[in-house]
């Protein structure tokens, strides 16, 4: 089965070190999605599975065969480009057969391919066409299309959705989603796009500059990021957090003092903290409420309100000019200028340490997959 | 409803900013080359007096054994002056745009530049430096030959008239050679890289690639090249001229149409210069690149697309 290992991958250009050691652990079927800020060498990860690039240092399985020094064809993979790549003087079907035909399968069954592939993605009436004479989606397509016909283990995406206008991008993404349950391969997928990881990724890859920062099932990344980086990475609106020093500390809680003054507890792991320990409290948009029942309270000004109909982003700044954001009621009347009292759930807070990482959270919610619930609910 | 339109002012803009140009295009392009054609179709009396005589310089030119065989003979050595630079320059400045465009070579600019200055010497430079590299007595081409052990092929390549034409012919490639080169490395580098990474992935291998992908991207390019080579190679006359001389010896071996004009128009030694003969030479080397390009235009550039990369 086509697992793929990554074993302490490293790469650099001359003496730039782009990625510092990637370990990773990749299940056949697996949908694995690469996500992090701009140069921190996702695409750079990719090409190296791809074959693309040279390794500089480790190892790469590919269905437990080494293939550090394989060409890329030899490797079983195939991949989807962000600009697509499509062979501009080639019409659709040549395109999709290009990989076929160089590998010197015959016609008949170069075709037969082809034609299952372009029934699939519904472009199959638009195999005469030269790729300029296609929308963006229908390239798009015929890019996935030409990655299909090859049979590869593994498929590799780079952003493949970002030349795509916001409906499209919606709607592709559902049907790459869907085509990775069809096919059942295994898929590795860079993105910056959070929604399109949350959505697609059985699990996900959290780079930061050379690093896997974090890894695991979105949800696991939602509730439990164990750094900074990813607590801020994850989420939209980005997590707010509050620079805080520790006041008591209980069994199961700290006590903070937040940089405002405020006084609010936060349930977690207790046993690395010290008194006064410099901390930073991160508490999400979402878990922000107007009303100041929810037992931890804030008071902030108003500075902006974003209204987006479902909600509404208010975007507060607290006596001490911390800026923080809230997703409120898209009805509220909170408006500009006025100064309101916002409470949150001692259990929604997350708190880091001086070295940005994580104090483990000990009442968080749901982090397991559909799946995964689907066979618990089954079993009961 | 009403409408009142003003009435458009004349566009002096337009006259003002296309003058210039446009007068200088008229008065040193196109009235000449009317003024050629139109004196073609004259004889030049003893006294100077131009009578109109209809084809019949060309019917001379093209039947009249005197003037057919230079005739034929230039045009003859024309085609084979091309064929050499379609041959030899534009595939050897093909390769060399492959080669600079490979993202191992170090030190890219230094050859792009050294390849490509020799087209920025003038041709009379280069046609005098080569006839003494060449040359049987002074030249260095001799004793180098010997010393890696080739001695006994050198020969007085320039003089002999099986193969004067043919040495030129390189000499001219030598020079040129950059032109090719710099406009295909251009079109190579249009190519997008993910393009090329896609045929990889594909798994073609680096000659695959080239043949299925770059290659087809280029052809309008390469298209290019030919028929400015071509346009080059039938208004050529300086390197002959230096070289040669205008008599394009030896036996007129390496006499191609510029030269036969040049003869023709300003006449030389015993050949007495004609006004109106040397048009009709040039019409004809007018008719022939026209011919040429025509046939480029809609045979090739018809088919080959250029494509949005
Ligand atoms: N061929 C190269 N030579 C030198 N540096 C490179 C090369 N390719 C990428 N880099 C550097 O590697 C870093 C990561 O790039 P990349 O993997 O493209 O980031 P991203 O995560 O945005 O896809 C960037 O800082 C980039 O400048
Ligand atoms: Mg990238």
């Amino acid at each position: 089965m086509a697992d793929v290992k990554l074993n302490n991958i490293k790469k650099s250009y001359g003496n730039v070190n782009i990625l510092h050691g990637i370990d990773l652990d990749i299940k056949h079927g697996e949908f694995v999605v690469l996500v992090g800020a701009s140069g921190c060498g996702k695409s750079t990860l990719l090409r190296l599975i791809a074959g693309l690039d040279e390794i500089t240092e480790g190892e790469l399985q590919i269905g437990s065969e080494l293939v550090n020094d394989l060409p890329p064809a030899k490797r079983g993979v195939a991949m989807v480009f962000q600009s697509y790549a499509l062979y501009p003087h080639m019409n659709v079907l040549k395109n999709m057969s290009y990989g076929l035909k160089i590998a010197g399968k015959d016609k008949a069954f170069i075709r037969k391919k082809v034609q299952q592939a372009a029934k699939t993605l519904h472009i199959d009436h638009l195999l005469e066409r030269l790729p300029r004479e296609l929308s963006g989606g229908q390239r798009q397509r015929v890019a996935i299309g030409r990655a299909i016909v090859r049979d590869p283990k593994v498929f590799l995406f780079d952003e493949p959705l970002s030349n795509l206008d916001a409906a499209l991008r919606v709607q592709t993404r559902v049907e790459i989603g869907k085509l990775h349950q069809e096919l059942g391969a295994t898929i590795i997928y860079v993105t910056h796009d959070q929604t399109e990881a949350m959505t697609l990724g059985d699990k996900i890859v959290v780079m930061n500059q050379g690093r896997v920062e974090q890894c695991g099932t979105p949800l696991e990344l939602y509730q439990h990021p164990i750094t900074e980086f990813v607590a801020g990475f994850i989420g939209s609106p980005k997590m707010n957090f509050i620079a805080a020093k520790v006041q008591s500390i209980e069994a199961d809680h700290l006590v903070l003092r937040l940089s405002n003054g405020a006084i609010t507890k936060a349930f977690v792991d207790v046993t690395s903290c010290n008194l006064d320990d410099d901390v930073t409290l991160g508490i999400r948009p979402e878990n922000l409420s107007e009303d100041s029942d929810l037992g931890e309270r804030i008071s902030a000004s108003v500075s902006l309100v974003e209204q987006l109909g479902e909600a509404s982003y208010l975007y507060l700044t607290l006596s001490d000019a911390t800026e923080m954001v809230m997703r409120t009621s898209g009805e509220s009347t909170t408006t500009i200028g006025e100064t309101i009292d916002i409470s949150f759930n001692a259990e929604s807070a997350h708190v880091f340490n001086a070295d940005g990482l994580a104090l483990k959270r000990h009442r968080a919610g749901n982090t397991k997959s559909p799946a995964e619930l689907a066979r618990l609910k089954a079993i009961a | 409803m009403t409408t009142i339109r003003a009435k458009k002012a004349f566009p002096w803009h337009i006259v003002f900013f296309l003058g210039p140009g446009l007068l200088i295009y008229l008065t040193v392009s196109v009235y000449p080359l009317l003024d050629t054609l139109r004196l073609s179709l004259y004889n030049e009396e003893m006294n100077g007096d131009l009578t109109f005589t209809g084809l019949s310089n060309f019917s001379k030119l093209l039947f009249d054994v005197v003037w057919s065989d230079p005739f034929w003979n230039a045009t003859w050595n024309n085609l084979k002056f091309f064929v050499v630079h379609m041959l030899v320059q534009n595939p050897i400045g093909l390769l060399l745009a492959v080669l600079l465009s490979s993202p191992k070579l170090r030190m890219r600019n230094s050859y792009r530049t050294l390849i490509f200055l020799p087209t920025m010497l003038s041709v009379v430079i280069v046609g005098f430096v080569w006839q003494l590299l060449l040359s049987p007595l002074w030249g260095i081409t001799e004793n180098l030959m010997w010393d890696i052990g080739l001695g006994n092929y050198f020969d007085a390549w320039l003089g002999k008239e099986s193969s004067a034409l043919f040495t030129l012919s390189l000499i001219s490639v030598w020079q040129f050679v950059g032109l090719p080169m710099m406009l295909i490395y251009a079109a190579l580098l249009g190519i997008p890289d993910e393009l090329i990474d896609a045929s990889v992935v594909d798994g073609s291998s680096a000659w695959q690639t080239f043949y299925h992908i770059k290659l087809p991207l280029i052809m309008p390019t390469i298209g290019m090249v030919s028929i400015l080579t071509f346009v080059a190679n039938f208004n050529a006359f300086e390197l002959i001229y230096t070289v040669k001389g205008a008599l394009a010896g030896p036996n007129f071996a390496t006499d191609i149409m510029g030269t036969l004009f040049y003869r023709t128009f300003f006449g030389f030694q015993l050949q007495q210069g004609s006004l109106t003969m040397g048009a009709a030479v040039a019409t004809l080397m007018f008719l022939v690149i026209l011919v040429g390009v025509a046939l480029y235009l809609f045979l090739f550039q018809r088919r080959v697309q250029r494509f949005a990369l």
